[in-house]
């Protein structure tokens, strides 16, 4: 009996090839269940988002609204966004504050990286210390001091009194300028160890050539340093356009949407807020959904800077942050 | 010849002081910083938390030391804005800060390894494993999230993703006690929310993944390891460093988005009670510290911190 070798190899190639379809299967579901769980959030909004204001809470209508409408959207510009100015304000805002925080941190970050003095190691443990207290709990505190400000009296010398510097984006500025901008001792941090991984010889041909330490680090350290700049440039973007900490206390009456949008949209406006909604588009029939609906739609309309930015940087962001080495 | 070395050696001293002060100034920013907006708030707040503090008519403040009242008051008398007890809302922030916490860093790192897999469609994935970024802002999930009336979506989808049902399967099928169960169910029903504070950490462990030489794996390969194995002896010991930095990240961005801090503004601007709301800060500022150092005690028992590569 001649054994019937073509047979032996077909039957292993199929095993391998029905082997790696199961663990195809199995790999890809998995991906695309955490994509979905990602996204889910985002995905639950659209069908609440895009139907009619008349449609909303109609239990029929789960996913495909019937009478598609982008009266939500309206409702929303009209009620925060307008004209568009207070966006303007907004990333302004947060681009000045961004490039105060990459300044100020990259300095900071280059001295404790690569000067030795006195005190430079305590000083980049209480950088650490300062990301792990929450400035939540210095809040009565630094809100009073903001409220009545004053340096060892020159202010009342100045000006015939404390200054009250709350509300005023000017303080916003001042935070940013000190190194207490949005998480800005991790951002510190992060420079510190990447200009710790840069090369030692970088410095001494700068040096060699004849620049002083200002030149060297303006004209070599901190070209060099993109990788740093971007990740911290993105981090403090994304973060400063989200937050409502230092702007919702230090300054609550100023033009950020973040602060907008929450105070818009707090649960107890409810009622004013679908008034309007029923007023500005006759719809007789608004039911709380709609609340929800223009609510969903701020939202959107909200992460659109957010989602272009993100999508020019995220391809470089890992390569970035590996290269700046936060990982130790 | 002397004289040039002489005035080379000076020079040399000279740049020394020179760069150290240059750096002086670099950091000097942040150390005004701060002292003006850490260490001097500090310092008030622990003063005000021993007294009774009034804001005077003129803009002053009047404070008259009264001891430890305003922590007794704060953990007998005071409660939240919601009435609850502060030692309640203490313990419960505890409990679901240290059972997130491990929770996160597992799901990130998971998904940070599914992210550095090799396959077709893996910058896909990695735009959307981030996203968690920017999707898991105070301000989006707040806005995102369904506040009134009923959900919709959430009820029609209900019958699909039964959480009921992986419930009742559990309790049915499985000899758990009813504490894993219902620990798993919440957990399986938070999924969203969890993950929506995951997007800093992935970013971070793909990194280390990334900067894990593949040689270090075709060595393990060679020697007969199996895609568990390189798991647990060479990718998980390598990424040691970073995992105590993720987990401690966790901890400080969790504690950031607790409710304490709204206690605190309420106390303080709300009720105008100052001194409780001083005292609820220093308590707060304890806590986060004090959890830290339990989370550094647990991780130094299994983890080899190499503090020396990292500072």
């Amino acid at each position: 009996m001649a054994v019937n070798y073509k047979s032996y190899a077909t039957a292993y190639f199929l095993k391998k090839r029905v082997l790696k379809f199961v663990s195809d299967v199995f790999f890809y579901s998995l991906v695309v269940g955490l994509c979905f769980v990602i996204l889910y959030p985002l995905i639950k909004t659209l069908p609440l988002v895009f139907n009619s204001i008349g449609d909303l809470g109609n239990p029929d209508i789960v996913w495909i609204p019937i009478r598609p409408s982008v009266v939500s959207f309206r409702a929303a510009i009209r009620l925060v966004y307008g004209n568009g100015l207070i966006m303007l304000q907004t990333l302004l805002y947060v681009a000045v504050i961004m490039v105060i925080q990459v300044f100020m941190s990259a300095m900071s970050g280059y001295a404790l990286a690569r000067i030795k003095f006195f005190g430079s190691n305590l000083i980049l443990y209480l950088v650490i210390l300062t990301f792990l207290i929450p400035p939540q709990s210095m809040l009565i505190s630094q809100y009073l001091r903001f409220k009545h400000f004053d340096i060892f009296g020159i202010m009342t010398m100045l000006s015939g009194g404390p200054l009250d510097l709350i509300n005023k984006q000017g303080t916003l500025f001042i935070l940013a300028i000190f190194g207490f901008g949005v998480n800005q001792s991790l951002f510190v941090f992060i420079f510190r160890q990447f200009f710790k991984g840069m090369p030692i010889e970088l410095e001494e041909a700068a040096f060699l050539d004849g620049c002083g330490f200002y030149r060297t680090y303006f004209n070599i350290m901190l070209p060099n340093a993109l990788p740093a700049i971007m990740t911290v440039a993105v981090l403090s973007f994304v973060w400063n356009y989200g937050d409502t900490y230092l702007t919702g206390y230090f300054h609550p009456q100023g033009p950020y949407l973040a602060n907008v949008l929450t105070q818009t949209f707090m649960p107890a406006r409810a009622e004013f807020t679908l008034k309007a909604i029923g007023i500005w588009y006759n719809e007789p029939s608004v039911n709380t959904f709609a609340f929800d609906a223009v609510k969903q739609a701020a939202a959107l309309l909200y992460l659109i800077p957010l989602l272009i930015t993100y999508f020019f940087a995220q391809g470089k962001l890992v390569e970035n942050i590996e290269r700046v080495g936060i990982v130790g | 010849m002397d004289n040039r070395l002489t005035k080379k050696k000076f020079l040399n001293i000279s740049y020394r002081t020179q760069r150290q002060i240059n750096g002086f100034i670099f950091v000097l920013p942040w150390l005004i910083g701060f002292l003006l907006f850490l260490i001097i708030p500090f310092v008030n707040t622990v003063i005000y938390s021993f007294s009774a503090v009034n804001v005077k008519e003129t803009g002053g403040m009047m404070l008259d030391f009264t001891g430890i009242q305003n922590y007794i008051d704060l953990f007998n008398t005071e409660v939240s804005s919601d009435n609850q007890q502060i030692v309640r809302i203490l313990v419960d922030e505890n409990i679901r800060i240290f059972t997130n916490t491990p929770l996160i860093v597992i799901f990130s790192l998971f998904a940070a390894l599914l992210g550095n897999a090799q396959f077709k469609g893996r910058g896909v994935l990695r735009v959307i494993l981030f996203l968690p970024i920017i999707l898991g802002l105070n301000v989006v999930v707040s806005l995102i999230a369904v506040s009134t009336g009923g959900d919709i979506t959430s009820e029609s989808i209900g019958t699909v993703f039964e959480t009921e049902s992986i419930l009742m399967f559990l309790l049915r099928y499985t000899f758990l006690p009813i504490n894993i169960i219902h620990f798993l169910s919440d957990t399986v029903s938070n999924i969203f929310i969890l993950i929506s504070q995951a997007g800093v950490q992935t970013l971070i462990f793909l990194a280390g993944l990334q900067s894990i030489s593949p040689s270090l794996y075709e060595v393990a390969k060679i020697e007969g390891a199996n895609a568990y194995e390189l798991f647990w002896k060479v990718t998980l010991p390598l990424l040691s460093n970073i995992t105590v930095f993720v987990v401690i990240y966790t901890l400080v961005e969790l504690f950031l988005g607790s409710t304490i801090s709204h206690e605190i503004y309420n106390f303080a601007f709300s009720k105008s009670k100052i001194g409780v709301g001083s005292a609820l800060s220093i308590v707060y500022m304890f806590n986060i510290l004090l959890d830290l150092g339990i989370l550094v005690l647990i991780m130094k028992k299994v983890v080899n911190i190499d503090y020396g590569s990292k500072l």
